[in-house]
């Protein structure tokens, strides 16, 4: 019996296909999601695996994603049982990786991730830590702008928005009020309120296309915040203006994708699952995707695998993660979900030419550049500070056109990001 | 040898219940003054003991203060909400016990106290919805200008308060109700006899005789608004189309920093001002008690 | 003041109360009809009271696409559980710390009393390691572990022993050579089935309505409270009204017929809480 089942993971180790050796047991794995809209794309995964897995279950547990990084948090310290699928952005997944609570990805799949032909570098490194592959690359998350094309064609504006100075002006021009001159239709949707960390990621973004950066690698492994400077008093200065100068929004009108869908904003700027979210709700909405200004985020999104599953679940595991990457299931996430596969050498033309508002996510200027969120555990304390203090800036009409006064509080801000670093020992002298 | 036999029989009947006390009580709460003290990051062995650097750091953390400052409000906010309300609404409802609407009145305000807490919150989410609540379109019927409820720093707390009184008040009824039911009819009746109105009587008479019954329901409604946390988490549950402000409260604090930053020992601290708080608040009723017991 | 005028204040405070009683059933009340609106009808300004063309698809949709039954079981044998666990703990040793007057007890008594003050919330953490530890995270077991037992439980069965046990009648049964076990079981038990009811229904809604704890126990969703599955109720990046109140209104209806049904013992329960001091 003992040999018998180290044969089968000598096997196991040696061959990709795995399952042929195992055609009666029952296995079992568990996908642990964060995006609840991947939900249908695992469940596609599962069903293609049925020809190799004849026998496997495969659990899909999706939840927000706030949700979904605490039980990884809590499942991971402890110990998961059986073999989970881990999906996970790098940054989050670094923390378990170098606390070795995430097994290296094994010979196969560590080829397959690294070679060339599959992935661009920049996921590679985005997958791996010290040269090791952990995780198989899967989608990104990179913002670009959707625009509303009936309504800016009713404000005579032409073609999206291409400096950031424009991006206001558009705002003004588009946004639509009442006879009291407060917006019913904001202009320009700005993330102002809502479940902290996520206002000051969306701020780091306009930051980012002013020159700025939130967090800035001064040397390996030693931050420092990157906002009190200009770049900072233009992005937070263009809030202020839009809320209180040109009032092209306000604090509690609906927003995001929701408000986009029901024509209650004419552009914001998101990430390409909203494509597939408005093919499901507003399907008959007339709008256009354009790159921003300078560049965009590009958040990997990677599956990692853990757990203490038999050598034969893990290996499913990794398989798993290998057959989402599939050109075709990569094809029909695009198609349908609306999230960005990162493999290269996958024909997506079917898709990005039948659904013109991709072409913004791929086919962006030569000059465009990318950030990424930088893979340190503070990152999101850090995140949380911040945007409790933004949430007061926009929340105070007195900073509006005071340069100086927005300076200080930047200032302020940068300094308790600065202290969040140099309690963990990553600030930059 | 009776006494002993009765003894051992006392022992062994509360040993099972003391175990269960000791492992998922006071073993928990000992460890948490343990933790308060350690830096642990959750997915370390190492918990480096540091002695009250977590406190020093909490007194200083413009977040927490906020979650405190935030918390004290609601709480005593609810309860100089709920105490009066309860007060004069157990009054009446007293006073109409023979009314056929008795079991009504009782049922209606004890309702949103068993009621669970989240689909409760959801309802007061919608109401307060800036764009497509009730309140706000009651409010523009009657010519007013719409609040935007849920987003503005002050009506968020504000919004916070009246979900907790709202469920808070059932319970403070039922316990007035009992404290009226109890008063001695006598002296309402001398009342009566010296031509006193309802409402004196109730502002000379309840309101002194039901002062133990009002420091009780007091300080039962302070602890229970310091605990106060699925109210906000719903109130500005992320959904994105929709976000309200995010009140942060202690208990939502702690989870943070527990679970998300990984902050096992600072959270483990924050726990331990909570309860300092609790033990003070009661400790506080306790002196009132007594104090009242000696002037008598 | 006259009969009349009497009658008069009398009408006008009955007024008053159903006013004030319907306001707090409000709420709940527009709850349950948002779950028979249409998605059209529920982002409309301004916002309708009674649905214009009420649809079943809310329920339709949420009885489809999530496991609502399922939580509801969740929650419902959780609560059970912890009804069972409560009353037995609360009622063995209400009893003995009433009528066992030895020293030693006193003490026992007094520290179960002084964990009574400590928040749920301020040992949360530690108690869900030891879950952790013992295996036992998304289970309706480890749920328990938080729910075993109630200070407040042991304090009402010993008041109610306290008052309306005679000592002389224990020790009759004793004098009849009864056991000490048999005396528990077939004399004061049956006694207090009044506070033991009361006890049972507090019990059971306060692990039906428990929020926070099961929020960290349970984090798949198979495992999920209905509290914890309607929280985090989201099909993707937007929440939907109508399906969520469907939801809702679901458990909503269930846990307020049980509590008209069960009124006299919360009542009866909750009200003794009052007696502490």
């Amino acid at each position: 019996m003992t040999k018998l089942a180290s044969l089968r993971s000598a096997l196991c180790g040696a061959t990709a296909l795995a399952a042929f050796t195992l055609p009666t047991v029952a296995q079992e794995i568990s996908i642990l999601s964060g995006y609840p809209e991947m939900t249908p794309f695992y469940e596609r995964v599962a069903e293609s695996m049925k020809g190799d897995y004849p026998n496997l279950t495969v659990n899909v547990e999706p939840i927000t994603l706030r949700e979904h990084e605490r039980r990884v948090a809590l499942g991971l310290s402890s110990g998961l049982e059986g073999a989970s699928v881990i999906e996970l952005s790098t940054s989050t997944a670094g923390r378990y990786v170098q606390a070795g609570l995430m097994p290296a990805a094994p010979a196969d799949i560590s080829e397959f991730v690294s070679d060339p032909a599959n992935f661009g570098q920049f996921f590679v490194d985005a997958a791996s830590y010290d040269d090791t592959v952990y995780g198989v690359p899967l989608f990104r998350g990179q913002g670009a702008l959707f625009y509303n094309t009936r309504m800016f064609a009713e404000a005579g504006l032409e073609g999206a928005p291409k400096t950031m100075d424009e991006y206001t002006d558009y705002a003004e021009k588009l946004t639509q009020r009442d006879e009291n001159g407060n917006p019913v239709v904001s202009g320009w949707s700005l993330r102002l309120s809502g479940g902290s960390q996520g206002i000051a990621e969306k701020w780091w973004l306009i930051l980012f296309n002013h020159g700025g950066t939130l967090i800035d690698e001064v040397s390996p492994g030693k931050w420092r915040a990157g906002y009190a400077n200009e770049a900072g008093v233009k992005a937070l200065g263009q809030y202020l203006d839009n809320i209180y100068d040109k009032k092209t929004v306000t604090i509690e009108m609906p927003s995001d994708a929701e408000a986009f869908e029901r024509e209650q904003t004419a552009m914001f700027i998101r990430e390409s699952w909203v494509i597939g979210d408005i093919a499901a709700k507003a399907p008959d909405l007339e709008y256009a995707t354009a790159p921003l200004p300078v560049g965009s985020i590009a958040l990997p999104v990677n599956l990692y695998v853990a757990g203490d599953g038999s050598t034969e679940d893990m290996q499913a595991a990794w398989d798993f993660a290998k057959a989402a990457n599939e050109p075709e299931n990569l094809v029909w996430l695009l198609e349908n979900v609306g999230w960005l596969p990162n493999r290269t050498g996958v024909d997506f033309s079917s898709v990005t030419d039948e659904i013109e508002a991709f072409s913004a996510f791929v086919d962006y200027p030569e000059d465009y550049t990318f950030f990424t969120v930088p893979s340190i555990a503070v990152i999101e304390d850090l995140q949380t500070r911040l945007a409790a203090k933004l949430t007061e800036a926009f929340a105070n009409p007195a900073m509006q056109g005071d340069d100086a006064a927005i300076m200080a509080f930047l200032e302020s801000a940068a300094e308790e990001t600065n202290a969040i670093l140099k309690r963990e020992g990553l600030l930059a002298e | 040898m009776l006494r002993r036999r009765r003894f051992r029989f006392a022992i062994l009947a509360l040993l099972p219940t003391f175990a269960i006390f000791a492992w998922v009580r006071m073993g928990p709460i000992v460890q948490t003054m343990n933790l308060s003290v350690r830096d642990w990051d959750l997915i370390g062995t190492n918990r480096p003991f540091i002695g009250l650097a977590n406190f020093v750091e909490l007194f200083g953390d413009s977040l927490f203060l906020t979650a405190l400052v935030n918390t004290a409000i609601i709480a005593f906010g609810v309860m100089l909400l709920t105490i009066p309300t309860a007060m004069v609404l157990a009054g009446l409802i007293h006073y109409r016990t023979r009314s056929r609407f008795a079991g009504f009145y009782e049922t209606s305000v004890f309702i949103p106290h068993v009621v669970s807490l989240v689909p409760a919150a959801m309802a007061w989410k919608w109401i307060f919805d800036a764009k497509l609540g009730p309140l706000n379109a009651l409010i523009v019927s009657l010519g007013g200008s719409p609040q935007s409820w849920l987003f503005d720093p002050n009506l968020a707390l504000f919004s916070i308060i009246v979900l907790c009184s709202w469920q808070a008040l059932g319970y403070a009824v039922l316990i007035y109700l009992v404290g009226f039911r109890n008063l001695p009819t006598s002296v309402y009746e001398a009342a009566r006899l010296d031509g006193a109105s309802g409402i004196q009587a109730f502002r000379f008479l309840s309101i002194p005789l039901l002062k133990p019954i009002t420091l009780y329901v007091s300080v039962v409604t302070l602890v229970s608004g310091f605990n106060v946390y699925a109210q906000a988490f719903v109130l500005a549950s992320d959904s994105q189309g929709a976000p309200g402000r995010q009140v942060r409260v202690l208990v939502l604090d702690m989870l943070e920093n527990a679970f998300r930053n990984y902050r096992v020992g600072y959270a483990a601290a924050e726990a331990m001002v909570l309860l300092l708080i609790v033990l003070i608040l009661t400790g506080a009723q306790f002196a009132l008690l007594r104090e009242k017991g000696n002037s008598k | 003041m006259t009969r009349n005028q009497r009658k008069a204040t009398d009408f006008m405070i009955d007024v008053g109360l159903v006013l004030f009683g319907l306001l707090m059933l409000a709420p709940l009340l527009m709850l349950v009809a948002n779950a028979f609106k249409s998605p059209a009808e529920m982002v409309a300004w301004p916002p309708t009271f009674i649905p214009a063309n009420p649809t079943l698809d809310n329920f339709r949709s949420v009885l489809g696409e999530t496991p609502l039954l399922l939580w509801i079981w969740n929650s419902l044998s959780f609560a059970i559980m912890s009804t069972i666990a409560i009353v037995l703990t609360s009622s063995i040793a209400g009893y003995v710390i009433a009528k066992f007057p030895f020293r030693s007890i006193n003490v026992v008594f007094a520290l179960f009393l002084a964990t009574a003050i400590v928040p749920f919330e301020v040992y949360m953490i530690p108690l869900y390691f030891q879950v952790k530890d013992l295996g036992m995270l998304n289970t309706n077991q480890g749920l328990l572990i938080g729910y075993l037992v109630m200070s407040f439980g042991i304090f009402l069965i010993r008041q109610n022993v306290l008052a309306s046990i005679p000592d002389e009648l224990i020790e009759a049964a004793r004098i009849d050579g009864a056991g000490e076990l048999w005396i528990y079981w077939h004399i004061v038990l049956p006694l207090l089935r009044g506070p033991l009811a009361a006890l049972a229904v507090l019990a059971f809604f306060q692990a039906w309505t428990s929020f926070a704890w099961p929020m960290i126990v349970a984090t798949r969703r198979a495992a999920y409270t209905i509290e914890v599955g309607l929280a985090l109720f989201s099909t993707g990046y937007t929440v939907d009204l109508g399906k969520l109140s469907a939801a809702s209104a679901c458990v909503l209806v269930p846990s307020v017929v049980a509590f008209v049904i069960l009124r006299r013992n919360f009542v009866q329960g909750v009200a003794s809480t009052g007696m502490k001091e």
